[in-house]
């Protein structure tokens, strides 16, 4: 479960703020898929960042399975991080030069995975996203929809508890875009991940259990959730 | 994250940018080249020079003079004293202290001397052979414990009345080979001392040539010298130096130590008793000063090198993180450790330190065994080695090179250890 109570973002100083966040508080329960709607500028980035600890807000709290994750060292962040979190980015964030086994072993690696360990895991995930075949090739010969399965495989190999997906569709054409979707959804279900995706796309966000439509840095309401 | 799975991807990366890390080791590579090359040519150098000392002196052998009074004020007159001198360039110049007979005595009376012979100085006025040309030359007594590069000799020891001379002289006195010469006589020609100057005596010597040696390594020019037996020497110097102030007195005398004995003790005895002992090393000591001078030259510029590279890895690395921010930014997210980040990023460096390393070490390896025949050749040596290896002294030079990649590193590491990855993984 993911309590976020009253957190607060402020970019600037002085005079020339900006509330990012604006006393942002909800709950979302585990296993559950999640989209956090708004327009670019709305906050829902910022959001995403505080949720995984990437950024620290001004106040509030982020509690995950009941720990406060703001009150955590640095070190304890970066490993709770590898072992329960994981991410997809609009842009792939794939390295092009590597192969796409290396490039899915890079989560086993931070997280201390043993090495006899990897080549399974590795395997499972190039599996889960039909890219086996491709194991030995260079990233940059993948097409644009398989890099993005790519870095669906590097961000399920650890098993994390949490995904979270920054548009993940938003450099895909709708085809590609959808086994993508497909992708995530399904593995929501089967491994009782929570889905958290960050998008401004209305369709995806239709698939998602709950809707958090942000707007200015607040929450605007609230779909989906039963209190 | 480990070490390990660190330095492989330190590995990868480098790899990814092939030119770029080949450009960047080549400079620190240079620097190794020079560093090592210099090392094994002054290791080369040294064994070389104590190979010659060690073959052209007597190791038990003990170079003993007066004390020399150079201290003085020499704008001052100096004061008299008993001891006779040798002037060097008139009254006013530099003066050498000799050594009297008494001297000789109270020398050859120390405990573990074997042998005292004096320096004879004096001057032959040529020497020659019949139907020849007359030839300047100087004449030294043999020491048995010099080991000589015979091209010819006779059977035995050398005997009075009979000379060791250079190939050098022999060609020179009309000899076709080595061995016609072997047997033959040449005439030393010695003027008395103390005759009227305007009508000379001259007596002239004559020697069998026992041997016939190699031109000295440590020769120049004409130096070499012939080589008689001590009593042979005495009996020249007699004739030369009887009459003159300075007969009987030498400028040196070289002190052979027995066997069972200490030389450092006998020297340290020499010394005490009132006398300057050197042994051959302490002579040939400014050699090795020379070559440890001219290695640390070299080694100063290939330091200059590495300093040079140590920029170029810090551009490198700087341009690296600045290409990778995503990247950083993407490790970052997955819960990478700030201090793994720069390790990464440390270990590259090192990686391309021990890059240039290898690559300048084997390349100075390859062209110094190439090299060193033709070396050797040029300088008219032999089969010695001029450039030697030690591979203990490349393997600390490589690793030094690494230490000194990786402290280039820390600043760019540094910089990628605190980047944001909120910042890094901006698209807009």
């Amino acid at each position: 479960m993911i309590e976020i109570k009253n957190i607060t973002k402020i970019y600037g100083k002085k005079d020339n703020t900006l509330r990012a966040l604006d006393n942002v508080s909800f709950t979302i329960p585990n296993d559950a898929s999640v989209a956090i709607l708004g327009k670019s500028g709305s906050g829902k980035s910022t959001l995403m960042h505080v949720m995984s600890s990437l950024d620290k807000p001004d106040s509030g709290e982020v509690i995950i399975d009941g720990k406060n994750i703001l009150e955590l060292k640095q070190k304890e962040v970066d490993k709770f991080r590898s072992r329960t979190m994981s991410f997809i980015f609009q842009s792939f964030f794939i390295q092009a030069n590597e192969s796409c086994y290396d490039n899915v072993s890079l989560p086993l690696e931070i997280a201390d995975v043993p090495t006899s360990k990897r080549k399974a895991k590795i395997g499972a995930a190039l599996e889960a996203v039909g890219l086996l075949d491709r194991k030995k090739s260079r990233a940059h010969d993948l097409s644009g929809g398989q890099k993005q399965r790519l870095a669906v495989a590097r961000a399920i190999v650890n098993n994390p508890k949490i995904l979270f997906a920054d548009e993940p569709t938003g450099n895909l054409d709708s085809i590609t875009g959808g086994i993508v979707e497909d992708l995530l959804f399904d593995y929501n279900k089967k491994n009782g991940v929570t889905l958290i995706i960050v998008t401004h796309d209305s369709d995806i966000a239709k698939r998602c259990d709950i809707q958090i439509h942000i707007k200015d840095g607040k929450i605007e309401n609230i779909e989906g959730l039963k209190s | 994250m480990k070490i390990r799975d660190i330095t492989i991807r330190a590995g990868r990366s480098l790899k990814q940018a092939k030119a770029r890390t080949l450009l960047t080791s080549l400079a620190i590579g240079v620097g190794a080249f020079t560093i090592v090359l210099s090392l094994a040519v002054g290791s080369g150098g040294r064994a070389y020079t104590s190979n010659i000392i060690s073959s052209n002196t007597n190791s038990r052998a003990i170079y003993t003079q007066a004390i020399q009074d150079f201290a003085s004020d020499p704008t001052k007159p100096k004061k008299y004293s008993d001891t006779p001198t040798m002037s060097m360039g008139g009254g006013q110049g530099p003066s050498i202290k000799l050594l009297k007979q008494t001297d000789i005595d109270k020398i050859t009376n120390i405990n573990g001397v074997e042998s005292v012979t004096p320096i004879y100085m004096f001057a032959t006025k040529y020497i020659t052979r019949i139907d020849q040309e007359k030839y300047i030359a100087s004449v030294e007594t043999f020491d048995s414990s010099v080991k000589l590069e015979y091209i010819s000799a006779s059977e035995g020891d050398i005997k009075d009345g009979e000379v060791i001379i250079s190939n050098n002289y022999s060609e020179a006195l009309g000899f076709k080979s080595a061995e016609e010469a072997i047997g033959q006589t040449i005439q030393i020609v010695v003027e008395k001392g103390g005759a009227n100057t305007l009508q000379p005596e001259i007596k002239s010597f004559d020697f069998k040539i026992y041997g016939v040696i190699k031109q000295s390594m440590l020769a120049v020019n004409f130096t070499d010298r012939l080589q008689i037996t001590k009593n042979d020497t005495k009996l020249l110097y007699d004739y030369n130096q009887q009459g003159s102030p300075t007969f009987n007195t030498y400028a040196g005398a070289i002190v052979v130590v027995s066997d069972n004995a200490d030389i450092a003790v006998i020297k340290s005895n020499i010394n005490e008793a009132g006398y300057k002992a050197q042994t051959a090393e302490d002579l040939m000591s400014f050699i090795f000063q020379f070559i440890n001078v001219l290695q640390g030259i070299l080694i100063g510029f290939g330091a200059l090198a590495v300093l040079t590279s140590v920029f170029g890895i810090i551009n490198t690395q700087y341009i690296s993180v600045l290409e990778r921010t995503q990247q950083i930014g993407l490790m970052k997210a997955f819960g990478m450790r700030n201090s793994d980040v720069g390790r990464l990023f440390e270990l590259e460096a090192a990686w391309i330190g021990l890059l240039g390393g290898s690559i300048g070490s084997g390349m100075a390896v390859i062209m110094g065994t190439i090299a060193n025949p033709f070396i050797s050749k040029a300088l008219n040596i032999g089969d010695v080695s001029l450039i030697i290896f030690d591979p203990l002294s490349i393997i600390a030079v490589v690793i030094g090179l690494v230490l000194v990649s990786v402290a280039s590193g820390i600043l760019p590491a540094r910089k990628a250890a605190k980047l944001n990855p909120i910042e890094a993984l901006r698209t807009e």
